[in-house]
C-alpha cells in the first residue's frame, strides 16, 4: 500500500471524527467565533500597550496566523485517541507504515486552521490595520496553507512523543503552541530574544511561514517571500522525518517491553 | 469539608490542575513579551494578572464539565444523585476545591516576571490581592457551575466549554481594562465578574490607594453567589427533568 492511499483512508478517519466533533453550525458559532476572540484577544494587547499602526497590524497578523497553529497542534492529542479507541496495537500490528496512519489521522485540524485563520486575517486583520490587496488573498491562501500543514508536522512528531504518556496529550499541545507564540515572531519580532533562541525557533515551521505571510503584506511576491515559504516547507519535512524516526522508537519499545496498550 | 479535600486530593493528583500551572507561565512569557518589547515595564502588573485569571477560568470551566462526566464514565453519577446530601452542593465544593488548583498561577508568573525579565512587581496591597484572587476563585466555581447542568444534559457541551472562553476573557477585561471600551459595551461587560476581578487584581498590584476596595470586593462576591443560585436553581430543574425521563445515566 503506498503512501497516498494509506494516508487518504486514515483521513477519511480524520473526517468522520471532525463530523462527530462539530456540525457546520456549531463550527462555525462555536469553533470560529472562539478563534476570531482569540485574535481580537492578543491583538487588543497593542491597545493597551499604545502600540503605533504597525505595531498593531504586526500582532493581528501574528495572532491570526496563530490559530491555524493552535489547530494543527490538535493533532499532538487526537494521535492519543488511537490508544483510547484501542486501535493502536492493531496499527502497531498492520504492514502499513505508521507515519502515513498518523499524518492521515489528523488532517481535519490543518484543514478546518487553515480556514479559521484565513477568516481571521480578512475579517479582524481589516478592522486592526493588516490590509491586503484582493489579488494577493490567493497567494495568503497558499501561504497559510503551507504554514498549517508544516506547523501540523511537527505536531505530528509530539503526537508520537505523546503516544507513550497520553496523560500528558493537552500540556504538551498547549505548552508547544504557547512556546510558538512566544518565540517564533507572532507577538513580538524573533529579534527580541537573545540569539539562542533565534536558533532554536529556527527550527520551527511557523517562523518562517509567518514571516513569508508578513513579505506578502509588504509586498508583493517577493524572493524573501518564496525563501521563507521554502523553509517552512523544509523545516515542515525534517519534522516530519523526526516523527518516522520517533513512532518507529515507539513501536520498538513498545514491542520489546510489550506496553503498546498500556503506556 | 469532606468533599473539597476530595476533590483537592484527586485534583493534585491528575494532569488537569498541572496542566494551568504549565500554561499560565506561558501565556506570561507572552504577556510579558509584549509589555517589555513596547517599552512598558509599568504594565507588568497586567501581564500576571491575566494569566491568573485565564488559569482560574480555564480549570474552573474545565472541572464544570468534567465533575459530571467522570462520574457518569465510572458508573457513580447515579448514586451521587440519589444520596442524601443535595448534588449541587456537591459539585458546588468540588469546582471550589478545583478551581483553587489555580491560585498558585499567581505566584509562578509573578517568579517569572522577576527572574526572567527582571520586573519584580512590587505588591502595595497584599491583604487586597488575596482577597481578591479568594473571592474570585471563589465566583468563578460558581459561575462555571452554572454550566454543570448542561454537562448533564449534553454530554457534547464540551464545544461550549472550549467556545466561551476568549469571548469571556475580551468582555471580561482581562487584558483590555473595560473602561476602554464602548459605554454600551463597559455596561454589559460589568455584569460580568471577570470585569471586576481583573480591575481589583490590577489595583491590589497598582501603587496609587485602592478605592472602595471591599465594595469592589463585595460586589464580585454578590456575582459569585447569584451565579450560585442560579446554578441551583438550573441544577434541580435539570435534575427533575432526568429523574422523571430516566435518562440520567444515558444523556
Amino acid at each position: 500500500m503506498n503512501a497516498f492511499w494509506i494516508v487518504r483512508s486514515s483521513a477519511a478517519n480524520a473526517l468522520a471524527d471532525l463530523k462527530v466533533v462539530y456540525t457546520w453550525r456549531t463550527w462555525t458559532f462555536g469553533l470560529l467565533v472562539r478563534m476570531l476572540a482569540q485574535v481580537a484577544f492578543f491583538s487588543l494587547i497593542g491597545v493597551v500597550v499604545g502600540a503605533d499602526a504597525e505595531g498593531m497590524r504586526f500582532l493581528v497578523i501574528g495572532n491570526a496566523i496563530m490559530t491555524c497553529v493552535i489547530e494543527s497542534m490538535m493533532v499532538v492529542a487526537s494521535s492519543s485517541w488511537e490508544r483510547f479507541a484501542g486501535t493502536l496495537p492493531l496499527l502497531v500490528a498492520a504492514p502499513a507504515r505508521l507515519l502515513w496512519v498518523f499524518v492521515g489521522r489528523s488532517l481535519q485540524w490543518p484543514v478546518s486552521g487553515s480556514v479559521t485563520s484565513l477568516v481571521s486575517l480578512l475579517v479582524i486583520g481589516p478592522m486592526l490595520g493588516a490590509q491586503l490587496p484582493w489579488w494577493r488573498v490567493p497567494l495568503l491562501a497558499v501561504l497559510v496553507v503551507l504554514t498549517a500543514f508544516s506547523v501540523y508536522c511537527v505536531g505530528v512528531a509530539l503526537g508520537a512523543v505523546v503516544l507513550a504518556a497520553s496523560s500528558l496529550r493537552n500540556i504538551v499541545s498547549n505548552a508547544a503552541y504557547l512556546l510558538m507564540m512566544a518565540g517564533c515572531g507572532v507577538v513580538v519580532p524573533t529579534s527580541f530574544w537573545p540569539s539562542w533562541v533565534g536558533n532554536v525557533t529556527s527550527a520551527i515551521p511557523l517562523t518562517h511561514g509567518l514571516a513569508a505571510v508578513r513579505g506578502l503584506y509588504e509586498a508583493q511576491l517577493s524572493s524573501a517571500v518564496l525563501v521563507n515559504a521554502g523553509l517552512a516547507a523544509a523545516t515542515g519535512a525534517l519534522w516530519l522525518v523526526a516523527a518516522h524516526v520517533l513512532l518507529r522508537a515507539f513501536v520498538r519499545l513498545g514491542r520489546s517491553t510489550g506496553s503498546v496498550s498500556f503506556t | 469539608m469532606t468533599v473539597f479535600l476530595f476533590q483537592l486530593k484527586l485534583a493534585l493528583l491528575t494532569p488537569r490542575s498541572v496542566h494551568v500551572w504549565v500554561t499560565a507561565p506561558l501565556f506570561g512569557l507572552v504577556f510579558l513579551a509584549v509589555t517589555e518589547h513596547a517599552g512598558r515595564p509599568d504594565l507588568a502588573g497586567h501581564a500576571v494578572v491575566a494569566p491568573t485569571l485565564i488559569a482560574l477560568w480555564t480549570l474552573a470551566l474545565q472541572s464544570a464539565g468534567e465533575i459530571i462526566t467522570d462520574e457518569r464514565d465510572n458508573g457513580t453519577l447515579e448514586g451521587l444523585v440519589a444520596a442524601p446530601v443535595p448534588v449541587v452542593a456537591v459539585v458546588f465544593l468540588r469546582m471550589l476545591a478545583a478551581t483553587v488548583c489555580a491560585v498558585p498561577a499567581f505566584a509562578e508568573v509573578w517568579l517569572l516576571s522577576g527572574v526572567l525579565f527582571g520586573r519584580w512587581v512590587a505588591v502595595p496591597h497584599p491583604a487586597l490581592l488575596a482577597a481578591a484572587l479568594l473571592v474570585t476563585a471563589f465566583t468563578t466555581a460558581t459561575t462555571a457551575a452554572v454550566l454543570s447542568p448542561l454537562f448533564v444534559l449534553l454530554p457534547s457541551a464540551r464545544i461550549v466549554q472550549n467556545t466561551i472562553s476568549y469571548p469571556f476573557y475580551l468582555l471580561g477585561g482581562v487584558v483590555v481594562p473595560v473602561a476602554v471600551f464602548p459605554d454600551w459595551l463597559e455596561v454589559i461587560s460589568r455584569i460580568t465578574f471577570l470585569s471586576w476581578s481583573s480591575d481589583l487584581l490590577r489595583a491590589a498590584l497598582s501603587p496609587a490607594p485602592v478605592t472602595a476596595g471591599p465594595l469592589r470586593l463585595g460586589v464580585i462576591a454578590l456575582l459569585g453567589v447569584l451565579a450560585a443560585v442560579l446554578a441551583a436553581v438550573l441544577f434541580g430543574r435539570v435534575l427533575d427533568r432526568v429523574r422523571s425521563s430516566g435518562t440520567l445515566a444515558h444523556t
